[in-house]
């Protein structure tokens, strides 16, 4: 694992050259910007932190803004940062939550704000494992791929909280970014630390429908798929694109994907996991 | 269109067959796209150097597809593959 350093907090300065990528927030300014520095990277939060990625084993030196909390450069860190880092050392990482289902495990694979923290909450309330909210790790052994554990918490808007969990939940110190709920892994939400041969995935459509529609996506849609939620901190980076689109090709030959559609209320969302689980159980 | 044209695939493309389709990534622009059987088999064939017509004459017989219909969709698709920087006419040689 790539090492973490922490720097005293300061004023982010003016960078020299605009960023060669940005991720937006949902209102549109920008969330992270990726400059290319001397030696490596510098992922800029606008107000929260920069991160340098430095060096060939990708050591990571933050340094955080002035009114920066520690619970917003964990989360920062190990939500946003840490899967760009393991992308660049030749992971699979991925935009996706996964719980443990039918002895293995299934990854929910959207953007942010389709639904698949919610999706992977329900699951647990019903008793399966969490496994990942996002910055899903796949790592290749034998012919199939194993879904790695990560930190164990889940973040969820106050209704989807609301809806699906128990009330009286503790939750983490709240983020200033953002008002989604922290909650860590323990009373009902258990954590699957061991890894788990991912079963299938399950890529989430826009909503546009009246029920739940599950159909199996080729392995050329598959991949596309994949590629197009892949973390990946230097989208300009050719031999990378070239390596983790071969990873990503030999993924979606080998794991079965499906496009998964169901209208975003909260009643529809036991109907989804028993579609999901259904399918699942006949994959195995 | 010239239909004896050859074409050469970018060296900035990589291309992958799963099944019996292709997906394209350009790592010139970091953008994918994926083509579907006939489709998947013109680009095979376009990666092998043949002609335009040579293309069409045998994807017409494998496929059993009528050969103007084909001509057609195979010079749309040569020119919207062009005009993505995927390929380009090969330079003709003495």
């Amino acid at each position: 694992m790539a090492a973490f350093l922490r720097r005293p907090a300061a004023d982010q300065s003016a960078m020299a050259g605009a960023p060669f990528h940005s991720w937006p927030s949902e209102d549109e300014t920008v969330w992270m910007a990726f400059y290319r520095i001397e030696g490596g990277y510098l992922l800029r939060f606008p107000s929260l932190a920069d991160f340098q990625i430095c060096g060939d084993d990708s050591q990571v030196i933050c340094t955080p803004a002035p009114d920066a909390s520690e619970a917003d450069i964990q989360h920062l860190y190990l939500n946003q940062v840490l899967p760009l880092v393991l992308s660049a050392l030749g992971r699979s990482v991925f935009h996706a939550s996964a719980v443990e289902l039918c002895g293995g495990a299934v990854a929910f694979v959207a953007a942010t704000g389709r639904g698949k923290s919610t999706l992977a909450a329900a699951f647990t309330v019903a008793g399966h494992r969490l496994m990942t909210d996002d910055g899903l790790v796949l790592d290749a052994r034998d012919g199939r791929y194993e879904v790695v554990p990560s930190h164990p918490s889940i973040r969820l808007w106050e209704d989807s909280l609301s809806a699906v969990m128990p009330s009286g939940l503790e939750q983490s110190p709240s983020l200033s970014f953002t008002s989604k709920a922290r909650l860590m892994a323990g009373g009902p939400i258990e954590y699957g630390d061991q890894p788990r041969t991912l079963l299938g995935a399950y890529f989430l459509g826009e909503a546009v429908c009246d029920e739940v529609l599950l159909h199996r996506l080729s392995e050329a849609e598959a991949l596309c798929e994949w590629t197009k939620h892949s973390f990946l901190l230097d989208v300009h980076d050719r031999g990378n694109l070239r390596e983790q689109f071969d990873r990503v090709s030999a993924l979606a030959v080998a794991v079965p994907c499906f496009r998964l559609d169901y209208p975003r209320r909260f009643a529809e969302l036991e109907r989804v996991r028993d579609a999901v689980s259904e399918t699942t159980a006949a994959l195995v | 269109m010239d239909m004896t044209i050859r074409y050469e695939i970018s060296d900035q493309v990589i291309s992958r067959e799963v099944g019996e389709e292709a997906v394209i990534l350009d790592l010139e622009s970091g953008t994918y796209f994926g083509l579907a059987t006939t489709g998947a088999r013109i680009w095979q064939l376009i990666g092998q150097g043949k002609t335009l017509e040579e293309i069409c004459d045998r994807v017409a017989d494998e496929y059993e597809v009528s050969r103007a219909d084909l001509s057609n969709d195979l010079i749309a698709l040569a020119q919207d593959l062009t005009a993505r920087g995927v390929i380009r006419p090969r330079s003709s040689t003495a």
